[in-house]
């Protein structure tokens, strides 16, 4: 059915926000066939985003793991994330869509970051909805917002963390649908936005796929990416959808105390944000608090690709908690000179369970962000 | 019947209970002195943990209703009594996700032997021909909204597959008072009217006696949530507050000042 992916999926709205989707839908398949629209947004990535971004090997990791780590790296685009590549697409969409006002949900302030900076480069207004809870945690990419011109909206309710952000954007949207588009951040939500973001995230798999072509001579075993909404991830597997190549989500397994944001391996079916998918609720149907030192991993839900995934089997679906992530995150600085986001540490994390049983294998790990702005949560855990 | 007692009603209002705020208990002796004041019928909400289409209000009664305890099972133990000791006809309000943790099916069954008569999803699937067949199948009316955004064949699509009432949302938004509305609701109610041989209830931000009168002036009902249930929070006395509250609204000349 249209929409959906097998069971998941899905458009679960208030009626006043259909047209609004059906609009969308209908434009953005205007869009991708249009060459002129695909020219304008390859442009925008080479020349703004800074892409291809550059696939590195990781040696010193390799040697240390005894498998051979190639690393994308997201962290090099502008802004510090791959959420820059979808901000951009669905910019240029609210653009031919006539749109003036841009809204956006952010959970590790990433996808506000890149959102507000979109904004900034086409002069459109902004306003970014961010729990209370991860303004606080996330005070610098707050500051950037600002500095960048967009208006940065506290979330108190619920657990003042990206569902609640998320909730109110969709609120906010309601109320404004004539005037606002609602530039998601994540493979999430309503049809078209699961599959809009996934092809706006195609371009990770595509080129890491011919870079590794390029540099190895073969495909890799495995394709790694961490797991939230998942847009990094659908982003780096669409490259190798087709391809003899295990895809490996890996899902925040939280605190000591069980508490986690891994709906795919905990959750059940149900609806959150406008799509059928692998939710974490409890016997009535109300969705659970989550937690993980990842802000853009502290979700309830994921994308219902993913879900899609994951229940036929194409991809597996991972567990890696705060400490390992942590762990992780020093091992990369210390290994490679490089900081990841805490996001894409659980990613890196998932190596050391992963090594063991894949001596000499060739791995592929989507760094999809950078760490500075985690450096505060880490130095309070202690180096 | 909800859409008969809809038409029979001199003043067709219909007030929106969270259930569970308080308590369960206070829910029930507030449905019977809403259905004492004379609603038309009332709708039980269902608290969410994540309620998009709500304004503050009502994510604070939802919110205050999940922390005090709310549990579907307590509400499906009461209902059978609360439905026996009002004329009006009940009707549940919820998300989808609450009805469907425990299956669609099953649920509404159990709420329809309980004697809930019609069911509201507020973020329905856009496809909602299985759960229209459903409801009809198990003998329940299922309301459907209608928007101020909804296109002409989108409209015909959802009054073709709704009984009880049409539910007009008169605003562009999420729920909560207003203090003015805006005029294309009268147009819009006779569009949905031209469609169907069901009455046509207007909702979203009415909180005034005097919105109220205007409404009725061209729908067959008006429903009011967030006024009511503001009241009841803020009210040291919430049985009280819910009968007092509603009984303003049916007067002309009310007292009740929009905040």
């Amino acid at each position: 059915m249209k929409g959906y992916f097998g069971e998941f999926g899905g458009r679960y709205v208030p009626e006043t926000l259909l047209p609004a989707l059906q609009e969308l839908e209908d434009e953005f398949s205007a869009a991708w066939e249009d060459r002129g629209f695909r020219d304008e947004f390859a442009g925008c990535l080479r020349d703004y985003v800074g892409r291809p971004s550059p696939l590195t090997h990781a040696r010193r990791l390799s040697e240390h793991l005894g498998i051979e780590v190639w690393l994308k790296r997201e962290d090099l685009n502008h802004t510090g994330s791959h959420k820059i590549n979808n901000a951009i697409g669905q910019i240029l969409l609210a653009r031919r869509m006539g749109k003036e006002r841009i809204i956006a949900e952010t959970g590790a302030g990433q996808h506000g970051v890149a959102t507000a900076t979109a904004c900034a480069l086409f002069g459109l207004s902004c306003a970014v909805y961010m729990g209370a809870r991860d303004i606080e945690r996330q005070h610098m990419n707050v500051e950037r917002m600002r500095l960048l011109g967009a208006e940065v909206v506290a979330v108190p309710t619920g657990t003042a963390t990206l569902k609640d952000a998320t909730s109110e954007a969709i609120r906010d949207w309601v109320t404004n649908v004539d005037t606002t588009y609602y530039l998601l951040g994540s493979a999430v939500g309503p049809h078209p936005y699961p599959t809009l973001v996934r092809e706006f995230q195609r371009i990770i798999g595509e080129e890491a796929r011919g870079q590794i072509l390029e540099k190895t001579g073969t495909l890799p075993r495995a394709v790694i990416a961490c797991v939230g909404g998942g847009s990094n991830a659908i982003g780096i597997f669409s490259g190798f959808m087709n391809d003899p190549v295990e895809l490996i989500g890996v899902e925040a397994y939280g605190d000591a105390n069980g508490r986690h944001g891994a709906s795919i391996h905990f959750g059940s079916p149900g609806v959150l944000h406008g799509a059928l998918s692998y939710l974490l609720q409890d016997r009535d149907g109300q969705v659970l608090d989550t937690h993980s030192v990842a802000a853009g991993l502290d979700y309830p839900g994921v994308g219902p690709e993913h879900s899609f995934l994951s229940a036929t089997r194409r991809a597996r679906y991972e567990l890696v908690d705060d400490r390992h992530a942590l762990d992780a995150f020093r091992l990369l600085n210390r290994l490679e000179g490089i900081a990841p986001a805490l996001e894409s540490a659980h990613a890196i994390g998932f190596l050391g369970q992963y090594a063991p049983d894949h001596e000499g294998a060739t791995v592929l790990v989507n760094l999809s962000g950078r760490g500075d702005k985690d450096l505060h949560t880490v130095l309070q855990e202690g180096l | 019947m909800i859409a008969e007692a809809i038409r029979t009603s001199k003043k067709a209002v219909i007030p929106y209970v969270t259930a569970g705020l308080p308590d369960l208990d206070a829910t029930g002796e507030i449905i019977r002195a809403l259905g004492d004041a004379g609603a038309a019928a009332i709708e039980i909400g269902i608290p969410f943990s994540d309620p998009m289409a709500d304004g503050p209000v009502l994510q604070k009664a939802s919110h205050l209703a999940l922390k005090a305890g709310f549990t579907l099972n307590g509400l499906l133990s009461r209902l059978g009594k609360w439905s026996s000791s009002v004329s009006a006809p009940l009707i549940v309000m919820s998300y989808i996700n609450p009805l469907m943790r425990g299956g669609m099916r099953e649920t509404l069954v159990r709420l329809r032997d309980t004697g809930i008569q019609g069911v509201i999803i507020p973020d329905l699937s856009c496809d909602a021909s299985g759960i229209h067949e459903m409801c009809r199948d198990i003998g329940m009316d299922l309301i459907r909204l209608v928007a101020p955004t909804t296109t002409e064949e989108r409209r015909r699509e959802v009054v073709s597959q709704c009984s009880g009432f049409v539910y007009a949302v008169t605003i562009k938004g999420v729920t909560g008072a207003r203090s003015s509305l805006p005029p294309e609701v009268r147009r819009q109610v006779q569009d949905i009217r031209s469609l169907a041989d069901l009455p046509v209830c207007a909702g979203f931000g009415v909180s005034t006696a005097g919105q109220v009168e205007d409404m009725l002036s061209f729908a067959d009902g008006v429903i009011v949530g967030s006024h009511l249930m503001a009241r009841v929070m803020e009210s040291p006395d919430p049985v009280a507050a819910a009968g007092e509250t509603f009984r303003a609204l049916l007067k002309k000349e009310s007292s009740c000042i929009e905040a």
